[in-house]
């Protein structure tokens, strides 16, 4: 039937042909979930010694894929042939003892145990009578040898999300991967950590470990993949070796004729007003572990114009970020909103003032997944004060689902049930709604694939030029920040480092300073 | 054969109907195997139980409020297990106004309206002062709730074994029986009373608005799924925290006035061994609804049912045994637990499915 099926492709379609046996083969694969074929009759063949990037926009299937070769679910039909052997795979255990280990790109480890202890965890070669020297050796040697810097006795709460994730990737190659699956787990890892990162990758591959990268973002998969596959709405868009790709092939397998639409030009700039709707001055704020995050920042924003703050993850952006929104005490310094000092506000004065906030990790902190889109509009407190008027709530809701175009049976779909894609537009939809008068955002766009994206960033734009509404703009995607900036503010450790004027930035100035 | 996670819910009445009828099998054969006690005559008793709707009114009522209390916190991922506690706190300020002041000789209606009143007051006072710890302390309200409520059979204790001991007592350690003015009138034919039916019906209503349109409603079942929306949106955590424990301790309290009231008619020392136990029985309607609101009075008639029927087995069969008296209220426990374990296995094992893959060469 498999045969068949490769046969019945055009040449175009057909795996990449190979001296040595593929270690995993997918064959027929196809799942359904109530309501959508997730995935459709995917065929997939993936060498040892190869890095091997699943590309595709939000919803094209590369979760569910994953999640089928690490026994998360099991398909409706097809095959999994692991080292020429049909195999079933019903949970990860089953996926790992032959040797697929997947990191995932939310870290699942416990954070009240130390580093090593998460490591030994489910490690059978490490039992009880191992003496803790001999675990904290390995942990180091190993660390070394990828190329990250760990220090095993570290409680994991104090980790940063990179190092949290370096930690996933240790356990997995302890736990003897052969072949790494990689779900978006490096996509929201700061620049340098990934270019080391893609080191590694290169390195285990070339010992002949198999990497599976999972991915939206076209340029991780340039930079390290030997082959792509892309898929598309459930489908097998295409394989491409790495030789034969360009990000021009790639988008038109990934987007289709929505590819036209991707483009990193500038977007129109804003013709600020003189009035500045947001003043900090010499801000001091804690970070999580103690220690100054923000330095001593100071910064301005004028009515309707847009400030970005481009930085490597972890320079203070995100405390910064929270500090305005007023969720992080003021240590020292000022924090202006309309000429009205609002350092010792609440949020929810913020609130209730025309300020929207599009916060980091948006499924965490922005949404609640499992409550309708419908309650998750009414949630702020400018909506819902008391009774609550249902009808004009919804009237809202439907008008934002049709003009974000949010994919959804229904306003009163609990939010877990749509897209990361459309997750992420409810969250913009309502926050550029509240925003009368200063959006806020870390990372807008991070979680969505490029055109969907570039359509958020559109959004964004056009509101602050329509509206005259401002907009602070924190971000680690320098694409990011100069499609959308009037101006740029660079952090690099808590402090502001340069200020430039969008269309006269110049992007080595910017990236140098970014990691000085 | 495989065994998946389940990707649709089931509907949500299965689980409980399943663990029902379970948790009945087991009860049956567990006094069976201990008691041989005979099936027949603990089925007929369970038959008993759920065809006397005016016997189980009383403790249907008293169930009902409790389960709807519950489920306001419950709603919010707020875990008050000291239901119990606020129950007491209640009882002992609608005895304070029956017994202390001179209301009930002035205005019986009044004195009555302020019993449950007050004993709502107490009972959310209650759940207040663990509801503090909990929002800013991060206290985890379980092992709180759950402690508070000895703390409050000691201090209703206290007060009877000493300024509260009644001068009619005839060496019993109790209070004195309230005055017939402030005795809850029976609805005829029932166990029930007209305060506790009117009581129940605004409860009902109330929290059904509280939930469906306002805002302290939906922020509760935000606070439930998401506490960092919450805090994102500008509304603050800890004090949702606090109404959500806060409503929950003052509509359970509002059952102790009602016990008083309309069941014992004053407080016996030591007031743990002479409670009913709603506080507790009112966590296995809150869970077998499902916190669907309009499954609480299902899921308490069903409970209150089995609650009767083991009280009359103990009447028909542990008389007979000689064993009324130490049995107490051990088969109502039997009846109980074994439901509650049942729902809790069958709750976990939902969320898979078993699935024959049949291979095709």
């Amino acid at each position: 039937m498999a045969a068949e099926a490769n046969n019945a492709k055009p040449t175009f379609l057909s795996p990449p042909q190979e001296g040595k046996e593929p270690i995993v083969s997918l064959r027929g694969i196809t799942k359904r979930f109530p309501g959508v074929i997730a995935l459709d009759h995917i065929d997939l063949d993936i060498y040892p010694g190869t890095v091997h990037a699943l590309l595709g926009e939000n919803g094209a299937g590369k979760s569910t894929l994953v999640k089928v070769l690490y026994g998360i679910y099991t398909p409706d039909e097809g095959e999994i042939i692991i080292n020429g052997r049909s195999t079933r795979l019903t949970s990860p255990a089953d996926a790992i003892s032959t040797g697929i280990v997947m990191v995932s790109q939310s870290p699942q480890i416990i954070d009240t145990l130390t580093v090593a202890e998460n490591i030994i965890l489910g490690l059978e070669k490490y039992n009880h009578f191992v003496p803790v020297t001999k675990v904290y050796k390995t942990i180091r040697e190993e660390s070394k040898r990828v190329g990250i810097k760990i220090e095993p006795g570290i409680e994991v709460w104090r980790l940063s999300y990179t190092q949290k994730q370096l930690v996933e990737i240790l356990r997995a190659i302890l736990l003897g991967a052969k072949v790494l699956l990689l779900d978006e787990a490096i996509t929201y890892l700061p620049i340098e950590e990934k270019k080391r990162f893609y080191k590694f990758i290169r390195q285990f591959a070339d010992e002949g470990g198999t990497v599976v990268l999972i991915t939206h973002k076209i340029y991780e998969a340039m930079d390290v993949a030997d082959k792509i596959t892309v898929l598309r709405r459930g489908k097998v868009a295409g394989h491409l070796d790495r030789k034969e790709a360009t990000i021009e092939k790639i988008r038109a397998l990934m987007f289709g004729e929505r590819s036209a639409e991707i483009t990193y030009e500038r977007l129109p700039t804003a013709q600020p007003e003189p009035n500045t709707v947001l003043e900090v001055k010499d801000l001091w704020v804690m970070g999580d572990f103690g220690g100054y995050a923000v330095q001593g920042v100071s910064l301005e924003v004028k009515e309707g114009e847009v400030l970005g703050i481009a930085g490597v993850a972890g320079n203070g952006q995100k405390e910064l970020i929270q500090a305005i929104m007023r969720l992080r005490p003021v240590i020292k310094g000022k924090i202006m909103y309309n000429g009205e000092d609002i350092t010792r506000k609440t949020t929810y004065y913020l609130r209730i003032n025309g300020v929207g906030y599009i916060p980091d990790l948006p499924a965490k902190y922005g949404v609640s997944i499992e409550n309708s889109i419908i309650e998750n509009i009414a949630v702020l407190p400018v909506y819902s004060r008391g009774i609550i008027n249902w009808d004009k709530i919804r009237e809202l809701t439907l008008k934002l689902i049709k003009e974000f175009e949010i994919k959804t049976p229904s306003p009163d779909t609990p939010v877990k049930f749509l897209s990361g894609g459309n997750i992420m537009k409810v969250l913009v939809a309502r926050e550029l709604t509240v925003a009368t008068n200063l959006l806020v955002a870390y990372n807008p766009t991070r979680a969505l694939d490029e055109a969907t994206a570039i359509k958020v960033r559109k959004i964004i734009k056009d509101k602050v030029l329509k509206n005259k509404v401002s907009a602070i703009i924190a971000s680690e995607d320098l694409d990011e920040i100069f499609q959308i900036s009037d101006r740029i503010a660079v952090m690099n450790s808590g402090k502001i480092v340069g200020v430039f004027p969008a269309d006269k930035a110049k992007r080595e100035e910017i990236e140098h300073l970014m990691v000085m | 054969m495989v065994i998946v996670r389940r990707v649709k819910p089931l509907p949500y009445w299965i689980i409980p109907i399943i663990a029902l009828l379970a948790g009945i099998a087991i009860s049956v054969i567990i006094l069976y195997v201990l008691m041989g006690a005979s099936p027949a005559a603990v089925l007929s008793a369970i038959v008993y139980g759920f065809t006397r709707p005016g016997v189980v009114a009383k403790t249907f009522v008293a169930l009902t409020i409790v389960g709807i209390a519950l489920l306001v916190s419950f709603k919010g991922s707020i875990w008050n297990i000291g239901g119990e506690g606020q129950i007491t706190f209640g009882l002992m300020a609608a005895t304070w106004v029956a017994l202390f002041t001179a209301l009930p000789y002035i205005n019986p209606g009044l004195a009555q309206a302020s019993m449950i009143l007050l004993a709502m007051v107490a009972g959310g006072i209650w759940a207040l002062l663990a509801a503090l710890p909990r929002a800013y302390l991060g206290l985890d309200e379980v092992p709180v709730t759950l402690i508070m409520n000895y703390i409050a059979y000691y201090i209703v204790d206290i007060l009877v074994r000493g300024p509260w001991l009644g001068k009619h007592v005839y060496n019993y350690i109790r209070t004195d029986t309230i005055p017939s003015q402030v005795m809850f009138p029976q609805v005829p034919g029932t166990t029930m009373t007209w305060d506790g039916l009117f009581l129940l019906i605004i409860l009902l209503v109330g929290v059904w608005y509280l939930l469906k349109n306002t805002s302290i409603g939906l922020r509760i079942k935000i606070l439930g799924n998401n506490p960092n929306l919450l805090r994102s949106s500008g509304i603050s955590v800890p004090l949702m925290v606090i109404v959500a424990l806060t409503i929950s301790g003052f509509i359970a309290g509002s059952v102790g006035a009602l016990y008083l009231g309309g069941d014992v008619y004053r407080i016996s020392y030591p007031v743990e061994v002479h409670t009913a136990n709603y506080g507790y029985t009112g966590i296995l309607v809150a869970w077998l609804s499902m916190l669907e609101l309009i499954a609480v009075p299902i899921a308490a008639y069903i409970v209150s049912a089995l609650y009767t029927a083991g009280i009359q087995y103990q009447i028909l069969v542990g008389g007979h045994l000689g064993q009324l008296i130490t049995a107490g209220s051990a088969i109502v426990d039997v009846f109980i637990g074994s439901i509650l374990l049942m729902y809790t296995i069958l709750i976990t094992i939902s969320e898979y499915k078993i699935k024959i893959i049949v291979k095709k060469r």
